[in-house]
């Protein structure tokens, strides 16, 4: 839990304030006089008492100068967080605009082949596949783009709420099934226990988490993708396995490095931004769990593949 | 998904979106008309479009045709204050109706708390979900039919079975004509039921040993739930005079559990 020093200064000083006026006022009966023919006959207390109350209150209105400037930059972060959701409204629209258009024609197409069952260059079918396919990817870099400016947020935190994972996984995999599916990709989940039930958490994170998990397993998978959903204790896993060739052993230290893609090792020219991984370890750990990766690199082995863990606490509210 | 369901019992989608012209609104209609969903697109009177006009369209036609689920639009037009004007058309319909499925599109970048702040305006029980407006027609249509929920009395597996929970029965379709399939009853229906059930919901849904394993007895439950859907398949295939693989219908995936898939 975060201490805020500046309301605990300023309720001391409110205190000591309190004191020096209890004071200045009990000073007749519990104080003796000190030179009682004199002008100064008061108590030696309510000097004291005296003291302590304008010490108290210089004191109060230096801190309550910091105390409002701190307020005043919680509201500008705020704001900033506000405008930076407004700015990716309209970033998000703008640029969608050109893509729903786009995707509306391929889709427009591609009903119109299956319905007149006409033959079609090769080149063609593979255009709007890879159209499609882009789909995901955009609606992805845009999310990623939000949540890498999200984590620059010095005050943002995880939301806790209840969350049903078995509903995310199956929402993310409805999405990249159709997209493996024309890759020759099968994509299977399951969730054991099936009725999984509820957990406390942040929803949003865990959804931008698996999705870019499987993304990424979408792109090296040769057929197959299986996607778990278990618990112990205290925490939950979301295992995502792929059947690709799997990730070489000097490769894996770098693989949530932000950039970092195979094709920068290879020398050759990238195909993802290789920030897709980089947010995934990051929300991750914004949300107090681990994400591992295991791996069997081979390009003939049958054992190969990558399993990628993740893990997260069944409920996020006591931390 | 193709043949899933039979006609979805002619279900009425209500269509409110500005762009439902656009080739990717159509390409959604047209995939939910492919899957027997009756689509009601609202169209405004006015000359403007504006987001009131459309708010007023939809009211009406929400009384007047009383749809089983709603697609809706966040954004309409471009004017600023339409820019949201969706989401205030959604609480007009939830505290109309808070029972009625709402499948809410969005474009923009989710957000970390847009979802949840939305449905807090909403009644605890609103039915309602969101999706992005680029996902594809098929996506569309899986959220919609879990959003709605009930599973329909019958399941077709690809275009040679039926399920009928309502009788309890599983029919082959040979030539264009049902015939029961008798072998397949008790737990083996159950079974076949609960594997339809997955893939209904999610076609990549796979039933864990542990959901299937109390459709089987003995000591070795694992054991006898494989002999039960070996027996399953062998019973549907002789239906239809085919013998099903181990890659086909029902698959065994890395000994986690089974899943149903549409036979080619």
């Amino acid at each position: 839990m975060k201490i805020d020093i500046l309301a605990l200064i300023k309720k001391s000083i409110i205190i000591f304030l309190i004191i020096g006026v209890i004071m200045i006022i009990s000073s007749p009966i519990i104080g003796d006089d000190l030179s009682p023919n004199s002008l100064w006959w008061i108590e030696p207390i309510a000097y004291l008492g005296g003291s302590i109350f304008i010490v108290s209150c210089i004191l109060l209105y230096i801190i309550n100068y910091f105390y409002d400037k701190k307020i005043e930059d919680n509201k500008n972060i705020k704001s900033w967080s506000r405008v930076t959701q407004d700015y990716f409204d309209t970033f998000a629209h703008d640029m969608g605009r050109p893509l729903r258009r786009i995707l509306g024609k391929e889709r427009e197409v591609r009903a119109v082949i299956k319905e007149t069952e006409s033959k079609v260059p090769r080149m063609v079918t593979e255009l709007i596949d890879e159209i499609e396919q882009q789909s995901p990817n955009f609606r992805l870099m845009i999310e990623n783009v939000r949540v890498l400016v999200d984590l620059e947020n010095p005050n943002a935190k995880p939301s806790s709420e209840p969350v049903e994972p078995a509903s995310v996984i199956r929402n993310i995999t409805d999405r990249y099934f159709y997209v493996g599916k024309e890759k020759g990709v099968d994509l299977v989940w399951w969730a054991d226990p099936s009725d999984f039930g509820i957990v406390f958490g942040d929803a949003s994170a865990l959804d931008h988490i698996v999705t870019n998990i499987v993304d990424n397993a979408t792109k090296f998978a040769n057929k197959q993708i299986e996607i778990s959903l278990i618990k112990d204790e205290n925490y939950y896993y979301v295992k995502v396995w792929d059947d690709g060739q799997g990730i070489e052993k000097s490769h894996l230290p770098h693989i949530f490095n932000r950039g970092w893609t195979p094709e920068l090792a290879a020398r050759s020219e990238k195909q993802s931004s290789g920030i897709g991984l980089f947010i995934a370890d990051s929300l991750t750990t914004f949300c107090g769990g681990t994400l591992d990766v295991n791996s069997n690199f081979s390009k003939t082995n049958e054992d190969k593949g990558t399993t990628f863990i993740l893990r997260l606490p069944l409920d996020n509210r006591s931390k | 998904m193709n043949n899933l369901s039979e006609k979805n019992n002619n279900q009425k989608i209500l269509v409110v979106d500005d762009e439902h012209m656009s080739d990717l609104m159509r390409s959604v209609l047209r995939r939910l008309e492919i899957d027997g969903f009756k689509t009601i697109v609202v169209k405004p009177k006015g000359t403007m479009g504006t987001g009131d006009e459309y708010e007023i369209q939809t009211l009406f036609a929400l009384e007047e045709y009383h749809p089983d689920a709603i697609l809706l639009d966040v954004r309409f037009g471009e004017y600023d204050t339409d820019r949201f004007k969706g989401l205030s058309i959604l609480k007009k319909i939830v505290d109309r109706n808070n029972k009625i499925p709402v499948l809410m599109f969005t474009q923009y970048a989710q957000g970390p708390y847009r979802d949840t702040a939305v449905t807090a305006t909403l009644s605890v029980d609103a039915n309602v979900d969101f999706i992005d407006k680029l996902a594809s027609p098929e996506e569309v249509v899986l959220r919609l039919r879990r959003l709605i929920g009930s599973a329909p009395e019958k399941v077709m597996i690809g275009d040679l079975f039926e399920i009928d929970s309502d009788n309890s029965a599983v029919y082959a379709i040979v030539d264009g004509k049902k015939e029961i399939v008798k072998d397949v009853q008790g737990m083996k229906l159950e079974i076949l039921k609960e594997l339809a059930a997955a893939l209904y919901r999610s076609e990549g849904e796979l039933v864990p040993f542990s959901k299937l394993e109390r459709f089987s007895f003995g000591e070795d439950s694992r054991a006898s739930l494989r002999v039960r859907i070996r027996e399953l398949k062998i019973s549907l295939g002789k239906s239809i005079g085919r013998e099903f693989s181990a890659n086909e219908l029902i698959i065994n995936v890395r000994n986690r559990g089974y899943r149903l898939i549409h036979p080619e």
